[in-house]
């Protein structure tokens, strides 16, 4: 294992300077491969977060077929026990999830169960904002990826350390210091009138002027975002023109951000963590259609991604972890789809990972009003990323002190 | 009373304009200079944006006539209706047995095709509706209508075509939105609470009184009246309750409400017992003071600064009690006062697509949107009728990121370089002295709104610095140099702000 995390290592690297060479710019400093301070082993390591937008019923992704109120409460949703992709006497995954399977079975899938928080809410909004400021108890404006971004002492020449594969910023990635590119893809990543010389150069001093008539509390952020735009997308389609991914994703569009994820990840541009989205989940009406597509389109881009990470020997690099804004309500209602719930499993993928089950199993007799209980605050799996992988100290980003989980070595 | 929380845009009160807010004033009408600046700040937030044209015909006005052309809007049913829209019914019927002409119940394979036929022609009908939407906003005489439509379609929000929403219902809804613009909302929130549209993308319509779903009794509170805090699981649940009793009939393409399907039990709700309907719970909802804060919050957000003071909040909220939410009493006062024309509040939003979009092209003079418009609010992260979810847009500076930037800057090159510029002659009223150029699009474009270094720098690239052609503007190199200069004024930081 140790040697594999070697191996991965110096081929990034090895990439990595293929691109110095190739692309003559001003990121060179980020793609020194300058290990992070106190990052374990010094590898470049990333994290790749995937939001399972809309409230992924856990249930029905992680099918607890060993226990038989399960299908008391699910009579006509739940899923058959031959059905199920058996992991043990008590769980499974969804059928849709093959792929994933292949890669639980491989030993680079954690699952961490019933996962939650105190007092949850049950609003898309503000439960999906609670997971990504990691701010239960308060209204924080930076996410708790924004503020690792911030403190993590990364390169600040560098364009690239967070990267969110989106049309919109996530709030996770909302920092203080560090702006994050959102980019929904690389094709129309760029200014039209960046191939005239004369109107890029005025452009770019039109775009900074300070000494306006007028002050706006948004001035700023508007001439920095502008600043980044040229100059971001004049050098990310460089930077990462030389990979070519291994195999085919799926023509999905999870499948085109997992490859896009696993090209910036393969050009060594210094990312550490990048975001995708999937989804929706809110299956409130006809559930089992909608949830079993998504989840064999999540199952499949995964596998894919890992296929890819693999052949170019990044594997060991980059850690992929799922969350969702809740689990669902345990009992389907009557529209064969089921409400918004609590606590739901969460998934920690790659070869840093020490695969198996962690967390308590769901109980379904003793619920909060019908909702799953958490038993592993979703801020101890953060702590454990943080801690374990990105080899952050995790208090002042999670604003406490939380146990880390036994899934990362 | 707990603090009313602003709207995802600004959590931590980043964008509140600085200075000092000077409440006693505030809501007082405006009595300082007016002019065309001003007219335009007024046209951008009451609409869509201003022509430099316009901008004039409402300065001439004196402030109290342009806020009332606003606001006593003339009648718009004149205005062209939108085409025929598709009815998934027409093709559903053809399969269904005993229908007219109908053939027997589809196979797997037949009921594939039939879902793709419908979705083929719900898409075309929804993208024919956005184009017409997108017109009447350009081509409208009652901005302020259109305006309040936007604003209603991102805060009651509902999507096209998800869970079965019919570019009929999607076009009904947004006509709801219409007529009642400046009408009072309570009024309002119960008849999006019947709407079809509402009722089957937040689930009333499919409720079940057993297993109540609690979707729209939730989002009801927590988006559109009240917002989190104010209300208890229990008074989710309790309300959930009262909205059972609708069905949507698909084939007849209503909603009916079947009393033996409603929960006639007592329920308790805020603090009130009762045998409630839906009706009661929009009353009750809208008794709660958080319900006045709410929407004064809302749209102060939307139409004055982001991230409003609580004390600015507090007197809306008064005020809008006052007029038992009433809007037309409320907006004319908001459009009229002190802090709408403050230092503070001017350029101190982020245009939304939609506003960027259709005031470049009424910028130009231009009466009709082309294809590029679609095409560019989807790049830019504002598709109408699709909203992210149902928090609608977020706004604000989530507008702003590298790949909407981009989407922004390459909608003005595609918009500076189109036919459509020569046919409207504005390019000819563009003086051919490059510093004059550089004046005269910073003003009719910015309205001044532009630092005479970044004037100077325009007229530079007038000129023909940094390029290896010959410098001067000639008769030769005019129209490309206005164009790529027309580009530029729009990239200062001005045009991004509202």
């Amino acid at each position: 294992m140790k040697n594999m995390k070697r191996s991965g290592f110096l081929l990034g690297a090895l990439s990595g300077i293929t691109v110095v060479a190739n692309a003559d710019h001003v990121f060179a400093r980020a793609l020194a491969q300058t290990p992070l301070p106190g990052l374990p082993g010094g590898e470049n390591r990333c994290l790749v977060l995937i939001n399972l937008q809309g409230g992924n019923d856990g249930l029905n992704c992680v099918v607890p077929h060993g226990d038989a109120q399960y299908y008391q409460i699910r009579p006509t949703i739940g899923i058959a026990r031959g059905d199920v992709l058996t992991i043990n006497e008590r769980i499974g995954f969804n059928p849709n999830m093959k792929s994933f399977k292949s890669l639980y079975d491989k030993g680079l899938v954690a699952i961490v169960q019933s996962v939650g928080y105190p007092n949850p809410d049950h609003s898309h909004f503000r439960s999906t904002e609670i997971w990504q400021t990691a701010a239960p108890d308060k209204y924080e404006h930076t996410g708790w990826l924004g503020r690792y971004l911030d403190e993590a002492g990364l390169p600040k020449d560098n364009l690239f350390n967070g990267v969110a594969i989106a049309q919109v910023l996530p709030e996770v990635m909302v920092a203080n210091k560090t702006d994050v590119p959102a980019i929904a893809q690389v094709n129309g990543y760029g200014l039209l009138s960046d191939r005239n010389s004369s109107a890029r150069s005025t452009f770019a001093e039109l775009i900074g002027d300070n000494r306006l008539p007028f002050n706006s509390p948004y001035l700023s952020h508007v001439a920095e975002i502008e600043d980044h735009a040229q100059k971001g997308s004049q050098e990310l389609p460089k930077l990462i023109a030389g990979y070519k991914p291994a195999g085919t994703y799926p023509a999905t569009p999870l499948g085109r951000s997992l490859s896009l994820a696993a090209q910036i990840i393969g050009s060594n541009v210094g990312t550490r963590v990048l975001y995708v989205q999937h989804g929706s989940f809110d299956t409130h009406v006809g559930q089992k259609p909608t949830q079993d597509r998504l989840l064999g389109e999540f199952s499949d881009a995964v596998k894919a991604f890992y296929d890819d990470l693999s052949a170019h020997g990044n594997e060991n690099r980059v850690l992929t972890m799922t969350f969702s804004e809740f689990g669902r309500r345990i009992a389907e209602n009557a529209s064969r789809g089921t409400d918004h719930g609590e606590a739901s499993p969460l998934f920690l993928i790659g070869g840093g990972v020490k695969g198996g089950i962690y967390g308590t199993y769901p109980d379904l007799s003793d619920t909060n009003m019908g909702n799953l209980k958490f038993a592993t605050d979703f801020r101890s799996v953060y702590a454990t990323v943080l801690e374990r992988w990105l080899g952050r100290p995790s208090e002042a980003i999670l604003q406490g002190r939380f146990d880390t989980v036994a899934a990362i070595a | 009373m707990p603090t009313t929380l602003t709207p995802h845009t600004d959590i931590a009160g980043m964008y509140r304009p600085a200075g000092q807010l000077d409440i006693a004033t505030a809501l007082a009408p405006y009595k300082g200079p007016w002019n065309a600046k001003l007219a335009a700040h007024l046209l951008r937030r009451a609409g869509f944006g201003a022509s430099t044209d316009d901008a004039r015909r409402l300065s001439e006005m004196g402030l109290h006539d342009a806020v009332s052309s606003l606001v006593d809007f003339p009648s718009t049913s004149n205005l062209p209706a939108p085409g025929d829209l598709y009815d998934p019914r027409s093709t559903l019927m053809q399969y269904l047995p005993g229908a007219i002409g109908g053939r027997a119940a589809a196979d797997d394979m037949q009921r594939r095709q039939i879902q793709q036929q419908v979705r083929r022609g719900e898409v075309q009908s929804v993208v024919a509706l956005q184009r017409w939407w997108l017109n009447r906003m350009l081509g409208t005489p009652a901005p302020l209508q259109e305006k309040m439509a936007l604003y209603f379609h991102g805060h009651f929000t509902s999507a096209a075509i998800q869970k079965g929403v019919s570019p009929q219902m999607v076009y009904d809804q947004n006509q709801l939105f219409r007529d009642n613009a400046l009408g009072n909302l309570r009024e309002l929130t119960w008849q999006v609470s019947i709407d079809p549209a509402m009722m089957i993308y937040l689930d009333n319509a499919r409720s079940d009184p057993k297993h109540p779903n609690e979707n729209y009794a939730r989002e009801l509170m927590e988006l559109f009246t009240l917002g989190v805090d104010h209300y208890t699981e229990n008074d989710v649940r309790e309300s959930a309750r009262a909205w059972t009793g609708w069905i949507y009939r698909p084939l007849l393409g209503q909603l009916q409400f079947i009393p033996a399907r409603h929960d006639n039990g007592s329920k308790m709700f805020l603090g009130r017992t009762g045998n409630w309907g839906g009706r009661d719970i929009v009353d009750i909802i809208f008794e709660q003071p958080a319900c006045a804060s709410f929407f004064a919050n809302s749209l102060l957000n939307f139409f004055v600064y982001n991230s409003p003071e609580p004390q600015l909040v507090q007197a809306v909220a008064k005020m809008i009690s006052k007029y038992d939410y009433d809007l037309k009493p409320v907006m004319s006062t908001l459009l009229r006062s002190n802090v709408f024309y403050s230092d503070r509040a001017y350029r101190a939003l982020v245009k939304s697509p939609v506003e960027f979009v259709i005031g470049t092209y009424k910028a130009f003079g231009l009466t009709q949107v082309d294809e590029r418009a679609q095409n560019a609010l989807r790049q830019m992260g504002q598709v109408l009728f699709y909203p992210p979810n149902v928090a609608g847009w977020p706004g604000g500076a989530n507008w702003l990121t590298s790949q909407t930037v981009i989407a922004r800057e390459n909608f003005l090159a595609s918009m500076v370089n189109s036919p459509m510029m020569t046919q409207v002659g504005w390019m000819s009223d563009v003086p051919t002295q490059a510093t004059q150029a550089a004046k005269s699009l910073v003003n009719t474009i910015l309205f001044g709104d532009a630092s005479p270094q970044a004037t100077a720098q325009l007229a530079e690239y007038l000129n023909g610095a940094n390029t290896s052609a010959l410098g001067m503007l000639s008769a030769e190199n005019y129209p490309e140099r206005i164009r790529g200069a027309a580009y530029l004024t729009m990239a200062m930081p001005a045009y991004q702000l509202n």
